[in-house]
């Protein structure tokens, strides 16, 4: 009787340790939900601080003279590029892990906001493009979630195979539709894109699915990138 | 990820890990009393003992199997060598102890199976014991007097050893010889402690011979007989006890063929078996034992249920990430060494796969030190015992599927 009770008890603790085991992971995986969204958080805050140092560039270009605030324009860029190539990837490699996440309506207003700031961001630099004569090509990438536009996924990774080795030398926008914004939807209605993905190349249009060397193709066409002459 | 997996991740982690935490708990709880050091002491009654060996095609093996008989420390013994049916000179071997009068060869012209030789020999038993040893098996000379006083009381049925590896060679033995340490020694020992030892292992087990006479002997149907008899040992009222104080050697499979032969036939035969005795499940009438036999059948259910949604998950991922590749001309290794070490792009299934893994060293490390086996000798095997278990779910998925097909399992 008594080695049946002690049995018992055991049992019963054995149980008990599991569930506290549970918790203890339960805890582990929400407090990395959370981390994920400050990392994300914190970078976009990191790009948009980005943006308005642009900003203020741009206006000291026109009191203190270009040739200054050049040189600042294009390791800033770069940085830039960087921040919002490291961005991106963040958010692909975490959004395969936490998909609630990137469900919630707190990164969705995120998102939104951001490409808001992407779009004013575009328009800074085609601003600081023209003043300072680089021409660095700028992809704009127009997509829709994966459920409606299923080569968008195909595509997004091309573009990040190309920015992978050529982040410095190109800009890349991301653009999601199903954000409803008003400056996406004038973006849309400018370029004249009905099908996703779709891709501008300097105010060029490519829609449907593009691999990778007719994208290089295109790209060597109106830039001297370094990988250009493995693209003939 | 989808809900469905996520239930199912979380199901399999919580059943494996209540299943292992509990274990640990009885093993510390015993682990005082894991090691009884019982022995039969000159001037104790010696009850006569009969050892049952079925023998098919065993030339090679037999012998020493033979020579550990006549090594045991013990009177009043007999041994009952049934051949197989062998076509080779199986019975040759035999022949040759025969001078000694404990020795009986029982020689059948035709094949019959390992229970229904088992069954010829107990029919001619003498002993009020009944010990039945695989014939590539040596048994430890201390095993009689080892086992004999665990049977101290009317209840206990049967009373099984240590089954430990001879001469592991290769790295496939020497990961078996760890898993045998720890699941056919230790574990059963532990299962034992609350009533719920479901085998009583080929190798060596001893039955009391009024209890094998009771219920009939072994199933001759059943392709796992040692495991069938375990459980009308419980049916029929009586206790399995395990003695780790003593052991007994036997060969282990050496290539992944006759690994997969041997699990192919335990599993088929425990799926055959399971289902048998169904009235046994949930029934309150059996004790833990009734409950325990369908925990572990929901356990491991569930976990080929895991094994197969999550091959087919990451196959398909990687096939869509081979179909990504065909758009950048299939450079799969040029961002090969990007990669960067981020804690936070581990999901919660890898923090539980992760959790699994870290349990399944314990249950190694914990084991072979109950064991009383040094780390050092078992280092190879170590490093292959946690992923051996992803090769039996594989196996477990084989028998399945020859159940269900109603194949018959062979044996040999």
């Amino acid at each position: 009787m008594a080695m049946k009770k002690r049995i018992k008890s055991i049992f019963v603790l054995g149980f008990i340790i599991t569930i506290v085991l549970l918790s203890i992971i339960i805890f582990v995986n929400k407090t990395l939900d959370k981390e994920r969204e400050k990392v994300i958080d914190t970078q976009i805050e990191e790009v948009i601080n980005g943006f308005n140092q642009m900003q203020t560039l741009l206006g000291m270009g026109d009191t203190y003279g270009n040739r200054m605030t050049c040189l600042i324009f294009e390791n800033m860029l770069q940085d830039l590029d960087k921040s919002i190539w490291e961005l991106g990837q963040k958010i692909d490699k975490y959004r395969q892990t936490s998909e609630e996440f990137f469900k919630s309506p707190y990164y969705r207003q995120q998102k939104k906001f951001f490409n808001e700031k992407e779009v004013f961001y575009l328009n800074l630099l085609r601003g600081v493009k023209q003043k300072c004569g680089f021409n660095q090509p700028i992809i704009l990438f127009f997509y829709r979630n994966s459920e409606d536009c299923k080569k968008c996924d195909d595509q997004s990774f091309v573009l990040s195979d190309i920015n992978e080795k050529i982040d410095e030398e190109i800009s890349i926008f991301s653009f999601d539709i199903d954000m409803n914004l008003t400056t996406l939807k004038i973006l849309n209605q400018y370029y004249e894109i009905d099908e996703y993905p779709c891709l501008v190349i300097d105010d060029k249009r490519y829609c449907g699915m593009q691999d990778k060397n007719i994208i290089m193709k295109n790209l060597c066409m109106i830039a001297n990138i370094s990988v250009c002459p493995e693209y003939g | 990820m989808n809900p469905t997996y996520m239930i199912l991740v979380y199901s399999v982690w919580f059943l494996a890990t209540y299943f292992v935490v509990t274990l640990i708990l009885i093993l510390i709880a015993n682990r005082k009393s894991l090691y009884e050091n019982r022995i039969l002491k000159d001037g104790a009654p010696f009850p006569f003992v009969s050892v049952v060996i079925s023998a098919y095609n065993e030339e090679q093996k037999i012998e020493d199997t033979l020579k550990s008989l006549k090594k045991i420390d013990y009177e009043k013994m007999e041994f009952i060598i049934v051949n197989d049916g062998s076509s080779d000179k199986t019975n040759e071997v035999v022949k040759r102890y025969l001078d000694d009068r404990r020795f009986t060869l029982v020689d059948n012209s035709n094949n019959k199976g390992k229970a229904a030789c088992l069954n010829q020999g107990i029919m001619i038993a003498k002993g009020e014991f009944i010990a039945t040893m695989d014939a590539d098996s040596m048994a430890s000379p201390d095993i009689l007097k080892r086992t004999l006083p665990y049977f101290d009381e009317h209840a206990i049925g049967a009373v099984t050893v240590s089954v430990e590896a001879r001469n592991p060679k290769t790295l496939l033995q020497k990961i078996i010889d760890l898993e045998y340490i720890i699941g056919l020694s230790l574990f059963l020992k532990l299962l034992s402690t609350f009533n719920c030892l479901f085998v009583t292992p080929g190798p060596f087990s001893i039955y009391r011979a009024s209890v094998l006479r009771e219920i009939n002997g072994f199933d001759e149907n059943n392709i796992t007989e040692d495991m069938e008899i375990a459980f009308r040992i419980h049916k029929a009222g009586y206790k399995i006890k395990s003695c780790i104080d003593t052991k007994v050697q036997t060969i282990l499979p050496n290539d992944f063929k006759s690994l997969y032969r041997q699990r192919k036939r335990w599993y088929s035969g425990a799926i055959k078996t399971y289902y048998q005795h169904r009235d046994m499940i949930f029934n309150r009438k059996f004790g833990h034992f009734g409950f325990f036999i369908p925990f572990n059948i929901i356990l491991i259910t569930l976990g080929i249920v895991l094994f197969l949604y999550s091959t087919y998950l990451g196959l398909s991922k990687f096939i869509e990430n081979v179909y990504y590749y065909h758009y950048t001309n299939y450079n799969f290794f040029e961002n090969f060494f990007d990669w960067h070490f981020d804690i936070l792009a581990y999901s919660g299934v890898s923090v539980l796969s992760f959790t699994a893994f870290l349990g399944t060293l314990l249950i190694m490390f914990v084991g072979l030190k109950y064991a009383r086996v040094a780390y050092s000798r078992k280092k190879l095997g170590m490093l292959g015992y946690p992923f051996i278990f992803f090769l039996y779910q594989i196996f477990w998925i084989a028998s399945y599927f020859a159940v269900i097909r109603g194949r018959k399992v062979k044996w040999r």
